[in-house]
């Protein structure tokens, strides 16, 4: 029986291109141009979802985004999760399943939470909570209340775009009014920007029969499509859908299969100069006992399953309103075979413009539907007067309600701009504009076709709003957020416990808080609030509209941001030469890649370390220490800046020669540690940490332009522009001499902290004596252009001297094993100089300099201190954890200090490690007790320094 | 995605500047301020609900240090309160 | 391919920073310079030699690489003026060309700049951002010139790569 509630002829489907697809494990077919939930219905496919809690059966009840019921999980190739079957376009091959639901919809385990049902009351989440412990419940809860779990794998047929645009008019909808203001704003030239989130143009006209001047509508908006596409300065997009609406007239579309190959969804950041919101409007539900059952659909939604897709979900049907627009509706479902057995309305007094839509049909006015036969398929309504009474049971087996239109203010209310209740339309319209930005057609409460195009024929609108059906022996719960099984009862449970604020009901119930954000329900709940407690729903008003607007996959926010792009990395030329020798790679501190280390075949982390200290140590190692920020700093006033930058004096210097500083900031916490050099009178060199080089030219850009714009300083960032292979050693003047260079590199002719120009190997070189591992260091800058040459000389004169590439594992050793500090390690926010046994290096004779005062202030407050100490574990052999805590006597008490590295010294052939201890510097030679969770680790505390204490080999 | 006004560039995209905080109070003479007036330069910084003058950087432009009045409550970029400054 | 659009990794760019006053800079180098650009985050060009308006106080001056020695010994960068600062940047940045029929949508993905003709015209350039990095932007022959900080290079190629894929 395929497709037996398929009308033989209509609808906007090609029946030449029929399509199978797989729904629940069964097979079915549609036809191109179906969503999922047409061609469900064509197949007379009736319970397609259970609900959220109490696992009721539930089926389609919308056509579009507003579809409160039918969420499912698309299987395969594009996989996603939670997507509403309205707006899931029907493709061959398509496999899709129901959510919340096990096994299936038809049969559901879950079901029995229905007889729980009165314990699990709205605030069940936030009694739990409280008493008696959530963690009792919680893995029950988490299962039970998941809608569809998020795809395991990335989608395989494709990818996602994430792109900027700029505009002059960004229009968000494509139906009549939308497309009005497109063309009047493409005539006159503007750039512009129309999105709408259908397959197709058209907007609401897509489901109706009406005329313009006497033709077809449709017809019009064929002309209008047409005439755009002819307009270079427009750009028209059908399934995309503007999601948020951002601060200065920033916008987000979600564009939906492009027309592109390999592009799944593409995701637009457009900045409008002014917008027009043609969002149309949305069919409230009505609410009475039992609402959500199968073949309980909204009006409009019968209707366009007629019209659109040319599909008839039932043979008997109900109409239920409040308002005008069901009795269109009777018309197109009479005109497509239908009976349609009654039209209730809860108005007394039915329009006679109306009536004459529906001469043979009859019409029951101030009439409402206050309960309903059947489980999993509507069999019957209890159609009772206004008043109450017994009423009578209609069989059917279908009924459309209409409680009435909700122009979409989504976007309008993202913005900002405020929201005014229309007592005439009964629903909140556009008030006034925060940003640049109108709403027109629907959306601005004009919701009939004749009020917004010359010659445009409709119904006119009119409604006598019913917020809920008050019939006193109603039985059954009554539903207002179908999605998140929120009832009535729920909501006056709330109003009871004390959360009358429309926010805090919303929070209590969850209503609205569903993936449909309460598209349906949520004027019905603000209704319900107004009526229980008696002021208007001005008063009331509405929560706040927050984006999306729809559902938006993680992946086109994403773009092409993952795998390699993930995250930005930065390589030096001698990237390749890393990998090619063997080198672990990983990224070593704002965004470099760098080696690790350099295993040899069957070598381990350890293994590799050792050899490669050793080398440095024993013989000569060199490593790649082109990340380091290098600053070039120009004028008068630089060396007045640096003695206000770095706690140290350098106004002294002299060219040639450089000194090591310490930068703070103003709260006195140490910023970053560096070299500057003098190149000459007024120009300098300084150097930072590879991982602050950003953060020291923004504090640097920042005091000149904010705290002393009159001060001559221009820097300029030269860190790529010199790269540096630092050989460091004993031999490491041997491998300098094997490469040739015409600077004298005899200790006393060019000392240590002191650099020359000249040439290396004949290349361009300024060479530094600096030392990071406390040997006797070149390090060799050269400009880039040379920098893989350099590195290729370099092996090659050191390989006499048995030189090894040394990775930043044993650089942080080489650098421990000395007692140099780490920013991040020993340096943490919490110490200053004097902590780490720098006092030298905070300077007395200046009177005043960044971070001075508050270090002073902080040292008069006499809190006890924690130092920089070594640490040496009793057991040679035993590893300590990186950041593990220190107590006193390895009690469980208060912390007096941290581990801030352990490395294994190959001098010393043991562990050694790096410590901030309380009272330190008085402590060395005593215990002191790393605690751990399975253990007390005793260590001896020493000076910081394991290797060359008078630094004699640095200086040679 | 603000749109914040450069100097040099014009408005430009968030997204190319970084944040600089609200502009505080000017910094004290350290030799001269008191403890208590030392403490409140540093830890008192503006966080009004309206406008507030803040700093920002354009680091992925011109590499100006923008000051601009902003109204916490809406993004909007407003004039100063007491004229411009 | 889904876009129609070649991607050009550039080799080396002769480029000097220039900072300091306009008058400063110019009564130092005034005979190789082109004119100065009056409007921020233009170009001028004479000779080959292009000077980019790119900040306050602030300047690029690009040429062809094999131009690079000739200026470094007319700009003088270690003997100039206290008040003027030059240094030669050529090894920091990367170019890129981004050139065909479809250039303007692939910058689209990487730039947040509205590159549209009316606002940016041929003689703009400007540093903003290509793919979340500081970068400079222009226009070039068929489509846009984009530099990078070089460091950045073989990331920027890899995500023109995805981009263009």
């Amino acid at each position: 029986m395929a497709q037996s509630n398929r009308l033989a002829a209509g609808g906007r489907i090609d029946r030449s291109r029929p399509l199978t697809f797989r729904f629940n494990g069964k097979p079915y077919q549609g036809y191109d141009g179906d969503t999922l939930a047409s061609a469900l219905l064509a197949n007379g496919v009736r319970v397609t979802a259970r609900s959220f809690k109490y696992h009721r059966p539930r089926g389609i009840v919308g056509h579009g985004p507003e579809e409160p019921a039918t969420l499912v999980e698309l299987d395969g190739e594009d996989a996603s999760g939670n997507r509403p079957a309205t707006t899931v376009p029907l493709r061959e091959g398509l496999s899709a399943r129901s959510v919340n639901c096990w096994p299936s919809p038809e049969f559901d385990l879950g079901g029995i939470n229905q007889l729980f049902s009165r314990f699990i009351p709205a605030g069940f989440y936030y009694k739990t909570f409280k008493w008696p412990n959530w963690h009792l419940f919680e893995p029950s809860i988490r299962k039970a209340a998941g809608l569809a779990a998020a795809p395991k794998y990335a989608p395989s047929c494709g990818y996602f775009e994430a792109r900027h645009a700029h505009t002059d008019v960004l229009i968000a909808g494509a139906g009549p009014a939308g497309l009005l203001a497109a063309l009047e704003a493409g005539r006159a030239g503007k750039r512009v920007f129309l999105a709408d989130e259908g397959p197709e143009a058209g907007g609401g006209l897509l489901n109706r029969n009406l005329t313009i001047k006497g033709q077809p509508a449709m017809n019009w908006v064929a002309d209008a499509v047409a005439e755009l596409q002819g307009m270079a300065n427009v750009t028209h997009l059908q399934n995309a859908t503007v999601w948020a609406y951002r601060e200065h007239n920033m916008l987000i579309v979600n564009q939906r299969m492009p027309e592109q190959n390999s592009l799944l969804e593409r995701s637009w950041r457009i900045r409008a100069a002014e917008v027009v919101l043609a969002t149309g409007a949305t069919e409230r539900a009505m609410v009475f006992a039992d609402n959500d059952r199968p073949g309980i659909m909204l009006a409009t939604s019968l209707q366009a399953y007629v019209n659109h897709w040319g599909v008839l979900p039932g043979q008997q049907v109900v109409l239920f309103t409040n308002n005008n627009s069901a009795y269109p509706v009777a018309a197109d479902l009479a005109g497509a075979g239908a009976l349609v057995v009654a039209i209730l309305d809860s108005r007394v007094h039915v329009p006679d413009a109306a009536m004459k839509l529906v001469p043979d049909i009859p019409v029951h006015a101030g009439t409402v539907v206050a309960g309903v036969k059947g489980h999993k398929q509507v069999r019957a309504v209890r159609a009772v007067p206004l008043g109450g009474g017994a009423g009578a049971w209609i069989t059917c087996d279908l009924l459309g309600h209409s409680g009435g239109w909700n122009p979409t203010v989504h976007l309008w209310s993202q913005s900002r701009s405020s929201l005014k209740f229309d007592e005439t339309l009964a629903a909140f319209v556009p008030d006034s504009a925060a940003q640049r930005c109108r709403a027109v057609g629907a959306a601005a409460g004009n919701l009939t076709l004749d009020q917004i195009i010359e010659g445009g024929e409709d119904l006119p609108y009119a409604i006598d709003p019913l917020w809920r059906v008050e019939i006193a022996d109603q039985k059954g719960k009554a539903f207002l957020d179908i999605q998140n099984d929120v009832t009535v009862s729920d909501v006056y449970l709330a109003l009871r416990e004390g959360y009358d604020n429309v926010e805090h009901v919303k929070r209590y119930t969850t209503g609205g808080m569903g993936l449909d954000q309460g598209k349906t329900g949520n004027i019905n709940i603000i209704g319900t609030v107004a009526m229980q407690k008696g002021i208007s729903l001005q008063d009331v008003g509405t929560t706040t509209f927050r984006s999306p607007y729809t559902p938006v996959s993680f992946g086109a926010i994403g773009g092409l941001r993952e795998e390699t792009v993930l995250f930005p990395y930065r390589h030096t030329p001698v990237t390749q030469w890393n990998k090619d020798n063997g080198a672990v790679m990983y990224e070593a501190g704002a965004r470099w890649r760098r080696p690790g280390y350099f295993p040899k075949p069957g070598e381990g982390l350890q293994e590799a370390v050792n050899r490669e200290c050793r080398a440095v140590r024993e013989g000569v190692g060199v490593y790649d220490g082109s990340p380091l920020g290098t600053f070039e700093l120009k004028g008068r006033d630089v060396p007045k800046f640096l003695d206000f930058l770095y706690s140290n004096v350098m106004s002294s210097l002299k060219p040639g020669d450089g000194r090591y500083g310490l930068m703070l900031s103003d709260d006195g916490l140490i910023l970053d540690d560096g070299v500057a050099f003098r190149l000459d009178e007024h120009r300098w060199l300084i150097s930072t940490s590879t991982g602050h080089a950003d953060a020291v030219n923004q504090h640097m850009k920042k005091l000149l332009q904010t705290e002393f714009p009159g001060w001559q300083v221009m820097i300029t960032t030269v860190t790529s522009q010199w790269n540096n292979a630092t050989i460091c050693g004993p031999r490491a003047r041997d491998v300098m001499q094997a490469l040739g260079t015409d600077i004298n590199l005899s200790p006393k002719a060019f000392p240590f902290m002191s650099f020359r120009d000249g040439t290396v190997a004949g290349l361009p070189a300024r060479v530094v004596r600096v030392s990071f591992t406390g040997e006797l260091s070149f390090e060799v800058n050269v400009a880039p252009r040379h920098m893989a040459t350099l590195w290729d000389k370099v092996m090659e004169a050191g390989e006499p001297f048995g030189i090894l590439p040394v990775g930043s594992e044993a650089s942080h050793v080489l650098r421990v094993e000395k007692g140099f500090l780490s920013l991040g390690h020993e340096v943490d926010g919490t110490v200053d100089a004097y902590d780490l046994g720098m006092g030298w290096a905070m300077s007395q004779k200046k009177p005043d300099y960044l971070g001075k005062r508050s270090v002073q202030l902080r040292r008069q407050s006499g809190h006890p201190r924690r130092a920089l100490v070594g640490v040496l574990p009793e057991d040679p052999n035993r590893q300590i954890p990186e950041g593990a805590p220190l107590t006193p006597g390895g009690r469980r008490e208060a912390t007096e200090g941290l581990i801030t590295a352990c490395v294994w010294s190959v001098m010393n052939d043991r562990w050694v490690g790096l410590a901030l201890l309380e009272n330190g510097h008085a402590r060395q030679g005593e215990t002191a007790h790393v605690r751990l969770k399975d253990g007390v680790i005793p260590v001896r505390v020493t000076k910081p320094v394991f290797h060359d204490p008078d630094g004699k080999l640095l200086r040679s | 995605m603000m749109l914040i006004p450069c100097p040099f560039c014009g408005k430009r995209n968030e997204s190319e500047f970084i944040f600089g905080g609200p502009v505080g109070a000017d910094r004290p003479d350290p030799n001269a301020a008191s403890d208590a007036e030392w403490v409140e330069y540093l830890t008192v910084v503006p966080n009004p609900l309206g406008p507030v003058q803040e700093r920002w950087w354009h680091a992925r432009g011109c590499g100006e240090w923008v000051t601009i009045w902003r109204d916490t409550r809406t993004h909007d970029i407003v004039r100063a309160p007491d004229g411009p400054k | 391919m889904s876009y129609d659009v070649q991607i050009d990794r550039l080799g080396r760019v002769a480029v000097f920073d220039l900072k300091g006053t306009a008058d400063a800079v110019g009564a130092w180098v005034k005979d190789i310079l082109p004119a100065f650009p009056v409007r921020p985050n233009t170009r001028t060009e004479k000779n080959g030699v292009a000077l980019c308006y790119i900040g306050r106080n602030h300047w690029l001056l690009r040429a062809a690489r094999d131009a690079e020695e000739r200026l470094e010994q007319r700009l003088k960068p270690t003997n100039c003026p206290a008040d003027i600062s030059i240094v030669r940047v050529s090894d920091t940045l990367t170019f890129f060309h981004v050139t065909g029929p479809d250039a303007a949508d692939v910058m689209a993905i990487a730039c947040p700049l509205d590159l549209h003709e009316t606002v940016f015209p041929p003689d703009a350039v400007t540093y903003s951002e290509f793919f979340g990095l500081k970068a400079l932007v222009t226009r070039c022959e068929g489509g846009f010139e984009c530099a990078v900080e070089q460091s950045f290079g073989d990331m920027v190629a890899d995500y023109l790569a995805r981009a263009t894929a």
